[in-house]
């Protein structure tokens, strides 16, 4: 009883357009004073821990950073021209070579905003100049941005891997075959579209572009096998392998590619050369390109981090009043199978998304869904995969929707707009939600393969 | 946005402050990189490592976000739901602003009382008495500055805090009331810049707390 008074309080203040991390921690607290000993001690207390104690989310920042230095040191515009090389010439082929282009930078990237700024800022003016509408542009990028977070790395899986103490590797290995499968349908779509509609088609630049542009694009693309392999090979943790690309991002966009630092080229490709300015090796740590590319980082692992501290008061607050437990037992009772169970899974999450950010409501959904999963026999990447899905839709969809936001800034259209726009390529991830969620090997089959079958369902 | 960071800026000192925010921020996370990165490298060309290097990543990851948070009040760039903001008439949306502002003072406050009495025994001070107020402070508090950090070592120009803190005897690690610091600091910055903005607010010269999108978006058609 008084854990649905917290949840309406919450979303009482949430509507009332409390910021999201305060209407959660706020809320929590005033339950806690209330209902229960806990000191405000105890709550400042695991609120530093938040950060201190939790290992597996210290690789936030760093897939944050990495996926800053790859937008503004230039290894999105390449990954661009070589999609274009190798997709432009279909029909719909700029649109169809946006979403090829989001999918190589999800797999450098582990966040969906980013991915739809690294894009679609290209992109989307690149679509508009050859005639595409900025609705269809605007749609198509918002929509494959999310990809963001369900092809490897991702944040929100390793938020679901914190949450839930599975292993982020596998969470990262699960994402990789619905990836591509969202993926490959969102550019057959806007294939069936640019055929009845006779889209625009770019012309095939000759198998020489492809490979030019695929050396130029190498350097940024050799991070997927950087964080893949590391992590597979053992060489480091997902942690480490996140700074590790972080490092290698800042090093590339420095003094491979040079579109910032000390040795930065200008637009016609001249620029003062590393042996004639070596001293640049130390100072592009402190050039002001750096420490303005560590700050947004920075900026924006603050404002993520703050949602998922109070995010956490609150799940101490579910998980001492054994909440999951309760909703188990409830569940459970009445006779839920897995199919019904992934049913309200869903619904809980698609409406939760609407008005959350989705790492927060992982942390919040997760902890409570999960003893019942895995009493079902549920794979808990499977799992995972699903509830990146719906965060996916919850991105794309208002009154909370991160795509959306920064889709309309960069497309300068209204958020409405964007919304609209998006729509019909909604449709097919509801459809592809529906088939991850009914057919578990697409998730499970790799990580099952590579790293055994799961421990915990057995 | 860009309307209120002009603002900010405006006074010299105010842009100095806002630099030095900046760059401390750049600064957290680039030595977080920086130390995770080195360990790596030691551990396969050396194989060797920092042994404090995770411990110190994670109290500069703490850093960061409570340092931060405050910041990230000044610039406006929190999330929340803005739908009724769009539909409603400018006074009750001011109201509204207003009251979403008063939950999250008392937010802070509550917040700032509980990182003062959690800090406090560490460093060898008084908590507060009081469930959701301080009402006065305990003489009680049992002293804890002797708590030191795992792995951290002890820095020498520190060892000033030996004699005051913890009876002259020797840290052999650094104390844990170093790193604890900043939840008091952070939370009272926090509180600070969430005061700055409810003024801003109820004179007029911003709209809300959180990053507002349906207005900015028509802003920047206005202009």
């Amino acid at each position: 009883m008084e854990v649905a008074l917290l949840f309406t309080m919450i979303i009482g203040l949430l509507v009332l357009g409390v910021p999201i991390a305060v209407s959660l921690g706020f809320s929590s607290m005033i339950f806690l004073l209330v209902f229960s000993e806990t000191s405000l001690a105890s709550i400042a207390q695991s609120f530093y821990q938040a950060m201190a104690a939790h290992y597996t989310l210290l690789a936030i920042p760093f897939f944050i950073l990495a996926s800053t230095f790859m937008s503004t040191g230039g290894v999105a515009r390449r990954i661009i021209r070589f999609s274009i090389a190798v997709v432009g010439h279909f029909p719909g082929g700029l649109a169809i070579a946006g979403v090829f282009a989001c999918m190589l930078f999800a797999a450098l990237s582990g966040s969906s905003p980013a991915t739809v700024v690294a894009i679609g800022t290209i992109v989307i003016a690149g679509m508009r100049q050859v005639g595409y509408t900025t609705d269809f542009a605007a749609g198509v990028i918002c929509n494959a941005g999310t990809l963001g977070i369900l092809i490897p790395p991702s944040i929100v899986m390793v938020v679901y891997a914190s949450a839930t103490e599975v292993s982020v590797g596998r969470m990262f290995l699960g994402g990789i075959i619905p990836g591509l499968l969202a993926g490959f349908m969102l550019m057959a779509a806007i294939y069936v579209i640019a055929v009845v509609r006779d889209l625009p088609k770019g012309e095939w630049l000759g198998w020489k572009e492809v490979i030019d542009s695929a050396a130029e694009a190498a350097w940024g693309l050799f991070l997927i096998i950087l964080i893949l392999g590391g992590i597979y090979g053992g060489l480091f943790t997902p942690t480490e392998a996140a700074a590790v690309a972080a490092v290698y991002a800042f090093l590339i966009a420095n003094f491979i590619y040079r579109d910032i630092g000390p040795i930065a080229r200008s637009a016609d490709g001249s620029g003062p050369s590393l042996i004639s300015r070596p001293h640049a090796l130390v100072t592009a740590i402190c050039h002001p390109d750096t420490v303005k590319t560590l700050f947004d980082a920075g900026k924006l692992t603050v404002t993520l981090m703050f949602i998922i501290a109070n995010a956490l008061i609150l799940k101490h607050v579910l998980t001492d009043e054994q909440i999951p437990q309760q909703i188990a037992a409830a569940m459970l009772n009445a006779g839920f199978g897995p199919i019904l169970f992934l049913v309200a899974v869903n619904v809980i999450l698609l409406i939760g998304g609407q008005f959350m950010e989705p790492s927060g409501l992982i942390v919040i959904v997760a902890p409570l869904v999960f003893p019942i999963a895995i009493e079902l026999g549920i794979d808990p990447i499977h799992l995972g995969i699903i509830m990146v899905v719906n965060m996916e839709i919850g991105m794309i969809t208002p009154p909370v929707g991160l795509n959306l936001f920064v889709t309309s800034g960069i497309a300068d259209m209204p958020v409405m707009g964007v919304v609209r726009a998006a729509l019909p390529f909604l449709a097919i991830l509801f459809v592809f939600l529906i088939l991850v969620t009914y057919v578990p090997w697409i998730s499970t089959f790799l990580p099952t393969y590579f790293m055994g079958p799961e421990i915990i369902t057995n | 946005m860009g309307n209120v960071k002009s603002k900010l800026q405006e006074t010299r000192l105010g842009g100095i402050v806002d630099r030095a925010e900046q760059v401390a921020i750049a600064i957290l996370l680039g030595l977080m990189t920086l130390v995770t990165f080195t360990n790596v490298v030691l551990r396969y060309v050396f194989n060797s490592s920092i042994i404090w290097g995770l411990e110190v990543t994670l109290v500069l990851f703490a850093w960061l976000v409570l340092f931060g948070i405050s910041y990230c009040v000044k610039v406006t760039a929190h999330l929340g739901v803005d739908i009724l903001f769009g539909v409603l008439s400018k006074s009750k949306r001011k109201a509204l602003a207003l009251f979403s502002a008063a939950i999250c003072l008392a937010y802070a406050f509550l917040l700032l009382k509980g990182a003062w009495d959690y800090w406090a025994p560490f460093a060898g001070l008084y908590e507060t008495t009081g469930r959701w107020f301080p009402t006065g402070i305990d003489p009680a508090t049992r002293d804890q500055a002797w708590y030191e950090t795992d792995q951290i070592p002890m820095l020498d120009f520190l060892r000033f805090f030996e004699p005051l803190l913890n009876e002259g005897e020797e840290y052999e690690k650094l104390p844990r009331f170093i790193p604890y610091v900043i939840l008091p600091i952070g939370v009272t910055l926090l509180l600070f810049r969430l005061i700055q903005a409810t003024w801003r607010i109820a004179t007029g010269r911003s709209g809300a707390l959180i990053v507002s999108h349906e207005l900015e978006s028509a802003d920047g058609k206005d202009r």
